[in-house]
């Protein structure tokens, strides 16, 4: 409660620049000890974030990846009654049959309960997951608790981890969960930012490879009627290929009729072809 | 001056909770925030729950501590400014062209729509070479939009970026995108959809079932006997009356299309049927409308548990609606009007929805709609087809009454 921001700070790490007002907001919900909820288009590094985060602060990360039909109770424990069940009968397993607490597993959010040192905790595209997932998890991140039922036991978090969630959705989140939350949508960088972090991941990379790159991926990325639109992500894997093709020469990109691997950039079929017809240099 | 900060937001629209401001209370009281940038960014992150109400926060934000009057759209506004100048400007096309940098014998080939979107297009590459400027464009003084009296003070703010104070970064508006509904993707039909669905125990026994694992062994003294159940899968069975007729339902195909997509791809158990403008002595299976007529009146022989959607703009002429032979298609002989049909389907399924992708005033069909759109919505309750009305007609088919 009484930690002074400074010494947990945060600040982007080689490979991750984090934008400055980004920083703040994570520095002010680790100090809050308040979970942070990240939502922002596909492949503008909301995961990544947690990754870099743990590496800054020198924590270790675990990652809770959410699935469609996951049960929040999955994510803190699993009580293993199969093993049990076998070990009644065959007893061979140096196990104490009788004592359940041989048998609670625990899950990824258990795992950070329970780890010797805080942890950073990624709860990744919670909205994967049914409403009925979030609300399970509202007071398990409000108090930091869990009910064990099986051993009739709460498990209190021995280090309130430091909680990262990521949103796709469009839609919000109940609004409960939002209230336990901090909130930060991450916007989609502007060139000047966006050339930060080409330069980051391509340290050595040429002036006028960067600027072509980016000048034409803005341009691709205004194009109308693109469901889903290249992001970061793809921009970094698209300057990767081109580099790997020996015979790529930046000015290509500002002359020819074809932009080379535009199916790094867009991913859905409707959307390739679109942009391959659109395409403002094609016509 | 927090306190008047956190009820404008309110009035503005934005849910902030109490809770919400104490802990932002919190966060100054720990000597988290510095200055008004700080500030900026942790009540945003700690008070705004989503990006949509960004944009209202940041004009807020502005007025409120820097006492800046934004309430119109300043780029509209400019616009609207260019447009009333560009007559004067004409009377004197060489200083234009020069301004604009284009040959003064081009711009007759210019029509006025196209001057002020290059004019603007010029606008925005000049703020932001200039980063700082106080002039926008032109040279030599003479500055066009300045002396029509109209304010640079609140315009300019668009242009000057990089500075981040914070009230460049809210003036900066960069979050405005996001307040509009942007169009309707599969994946958020999904979504919304997601809800819709009933579950029961269907398909291969691959599920462990523990209770019945643990009788089993109990009754062979301990002997383990494995016992597999089925598990739980989507039945639910849905029908969807789907209107294809007309040219007021042609701008919403691509909409539609995505909801089909999706119901197809999704439901187990669906049905679809076509109607042009309303239900009337028989809807048809096939969408030309021709081929496989079914006969209204038959529909009490389908599940009544399964959920009825429509989807139409359900705008037509009152008498198509309430006036027995009030068929659209001439010809066809009718029982009784529309209505009595819609009645009559409403108490066979319990559960039904209408799905209207006239979203434009779709906030309320009940005392905003048209005449049609009111009665209808009084028999089967109307949600906009948008990804927010999606949700709450799938709330309300999924309810229980």
């Amino acid at each position: 409660m009484n930690k002074r921001p400074g010494r947990n700070s945060f600040e982007g790490t080689s490979t991750y620049v984090v934008d400055p007002e980004l920083a703040k907001i994570v520095n002010i919900s680790i100090a809050l000890e308040m979970p942070l909820l990240l939502k922002g288009e596909p492949g503008t590094g909301k995961t990544l974030l947690a990754h870099a985060l743990a590496e800054n602060l020198n924590m270790k990360l675990i990652v809770l990846n959410v699935k469609s039909n996951m049960k929040a109770v999955e994510a803190l424990y699993q009580y293993d009654t199969l093993t049990r069940l076998n070990d009644s009968r065959f007893s061979d397993s140096g196990r104490d049959v009788s004592d359940i607490k041989n048998y609670i597993r625990m899950g990824k959010i258990g795992q950070s309960f329970t780890a010797e040192e805080r942890v950073v905790l990624l709860i990744d595209e919670i909205d994967k997951a049914d409403s009925d997932f979030q609300d399970d998890l509202l007071d398990v991140l409000d108090q930091m608790t869990f009910d064990i039922v099986e051993i009739d036991e709460t498990l209190k978090a021995r280090h309130r981890p430091v909680v990262i969630i990521t949103s796709n959705a469009k839609k919000d989140l109940s609004d409960p969960f939002l209230g336990r939350c901090n909130f930060h949508h991450i916007a989609f960088p502007d060139p000047a930012f966006m050339r930060r972090i080409v330069e980051a991941h391509f340290p050595n990379i040429e002036d006028r490879v960067a600027k072509a790159c980016i000048e034409t991926f803005y341009k691709l990325r205004t194009l109308p009627q693109v469901e889903k639109k290249p992001a970061t992500r793809e921009l970094l894997n698209w300057i990767r290929a081109l580099r790997m093709d020996p015979d790529f020469d930046p000015k290509r990109l500002e002359k020819t009729q074809d932009i080379p691997f535009l199916g790094v950039l867009f991913k859905k079929s409707e959307d390739f072809i679109h942009a391959r017809d659109l395409n403002p240099y094609s016509r | 001056m927090f306190v008047e900060f956190f009820y404008t937001l309110r009035k503005a629209g934005i849910p902030v909770t109490p809770t919400a401001f104490l802990r932002l209370q919190k966060a100054l009281d720990m000597g988290l925030v510095d200055s008004l940038e700080d500030f900026y960014v942790a009540a945003r992150a700690i008070m705004v729950k989503s990006e949509r109400y960004f944009d209202i926060y940041d004009r807020i934000f502005a007025r409120h501590f820097y006492g800046v009057e934004q309430e119109e759209d300043w780029e509209l506004e400019l616009e609207e400014a260019i447009r009333m100048l560009l007559d004067e400007w004409l009377q004197d096309p060489k200083e234009l062209a020069e301004m604009l940098g284009i040959d003064p014998a081009s711009l007759p080939d210019l029509d006025p729509e196209e001057l002020v979107k290059y004019f603007l297009e010029r606008l925005k590459e000049q703020t932001e070479r200039h980063d700082g400027g106080d002039r926008w464009i032109g040279t030599g003084g003479t500055s066009p939009v300045g002396h029509s009296g109209f304010h640079p003070g609140g315009m300019r703010v668009g242009g000057t970026s990089r500075g981040k104070s914070a009230i460049k970064v809210a003036l900066e508006r960069r979050y405005r995108d996001y307040t509009q509904n942007t169009r309707l993707t599969s994946s958020q039909v999904g979504e919304a959809l997601r809800r819709l669905r009933h579950m029961i125990p269907a398909g291969p026994r691959d599920e462990l079932d523990i209770e019945e694992t643990i009788r089993q062994t109990v009754k062979l003294a301990g002997e383990i006997e494995i016992v597999f159940r089925q598990s739980p899968r989507d039945r639910l069975k849905v029908i969807l009356m789907i209107d294809n007729g007309g040219w007021s339902m042609e701008p919403y195909v691509e909409v539609v299309q995505t909801l089909f997509n999706y119901a197809q791809a999704q439901f187990k158990d669906l049905k679809i049927f076509y109607f042009h403008n309303c239900i009337y002595d028989r809807v048809w299976e096939d969408p030309q409308r021709r081929h496989k007529p079914f006969p209204t009146a038959d529909f009490p022989r389908l599940d009544p548990a399964s959920r009825l959607i429509y989807v139409g703009d359900a705008a037509m002429a009152p008498y198509e609606l309430e006036h027995p032979q009030g068929c659209i298609n001439y010809g066809e002989k009718q029982s009784r009007p529309s209505i009595e049909w819609l009645r009559f389907l409403a108490h066979v399924f319990r559960h039904s929805a209408w799905l209207n992708p006239m979203v434009t005033f779709a906030s309320d069909y009940y005392s905003q709609g048209s005449y049609t759109q009111r009665e209808i919505a009084n028999i089967v309750p109307m949600f906009p087809l948008s990804l927010d009305g999606l949700e709450r007609a799938v709330h309300h088919l999924m309810s229980e009454n």
